[in-house]
């Protein structure tokens, strides 16, 4: 896998768990079976996700900033031959190399970056 | 939905043999046979998880969780430990008995947050500690949460 798009599946997991626990039903969940702090929590998230961004490369990063900025997710799955950002076929041959991970790959459409689950 | 709907006797090890929090976590995601990439990112996300505050309940029971991409459906795995494992438990008290559950972001039937709710239903019936602490296969860990209708 690419790193970056490594870097990238890690920053978009911290953002899910960051929105996810600014959302009622999880931040109770949390708190009150799991006893976390949530503020601190949300802190600790946002710097990770700061962290992580410095690592982008100049091309990645100014994309995830844009697409990030406008579309809240930046990388989204492809799941049969179709893009989960904006449900726009992608081009077959992307899916069809060995390891469509190795690459980074955008999504001509929405401008999101593709991941491919295993 | 029925907690045992979940769960399979290939994502249940009665028998772990790790000594620390991440081996453990490592295991149980290896449950799920998942490419090395995709593992190494799970675990990741599951012990960023852990440092915003454990997820060992008290009563010997822990329930790391996360969603991560690198996973297409609802996964649940259970471990064992006999010796018990220091999870920073909010008892402080060793942990026996590991949930693991993680989904991916989106899920058509958002069975998630459910899943994860009923994990800490039964975990906290009072003779669940001593029932998991009793089970000879993985078998009969799926009876158990058949039993309790969870």
């Amino acid at each position: 896998m690419h790193e970056q798009l490594e870097t990238l599946l890690e920053m978009q997991d911290l953002h899910m768990q960051r929105r996810a626990l600014e959302e009622g039903d999880v931040r109770e969940f949390e708190s009150g079976v799991f006893d976390m702090s949530v503020e601190e929590a949300l802190a600790a998230l946002e710097d990770k996700i700061s962290d992580l961004e410095r690592r982008l490369t100049g091309d990645v990063q100014e994309r995830y900033r844009r697409v990030i900025g406008s579309r809240h997710r930046a990388v989204v799955p492809v799941l049969g031959g179709v893009c989960y950002g904006c449900f726009v076929a992608v081009p077959t041959s992307w899916a069809s190399e060995s390891d469509p991970n190795a690459k980074m790959n955008v999504c001509q459409n929405c401008g999101r970056f593709h991941y491919y689950p295993p | 939905m029925q907690l045992r709907d979940f769960f399979s006797t290939d994502t249940v090890d009665l028998a772990l043999k790790t000594e620390t929090k991440d081996e453990t976590l490592r295991a149980l995601v290896g449950l799920f046979h998942l490419d090395e990439k995709s593992e190494s990112i799970l675990f990741k996300m599951l012990k960023r998880r852990e440092t915003l505050g454990s997820t060992g309940i008290g009563r010997g029971i822990a329930i790391p969780h996360c969603r991560s991409l690198v996973v297409n459906r609802l996964r649940v795995a259970f471990g064992r430990h006999a010796a018990g494992l220091d999870f920073k438990a909010i008892d402080e008290k060793p942990v026996h008995y590991v949930f693991l559950i993680v989904a991916p972001p989106l899920e058509v039937s958002n069975q998630y947050l459910p899943v994860l709710g009923k994990i800490a239903q039964f975990s906290k019936e009072a003779d669940v500690p001593d029932r998991l602490a009793g089970l000879e296969s993985p078998k009969e860990f799926l009876q158990l949460l058949e039993e309790k209708g969870v």
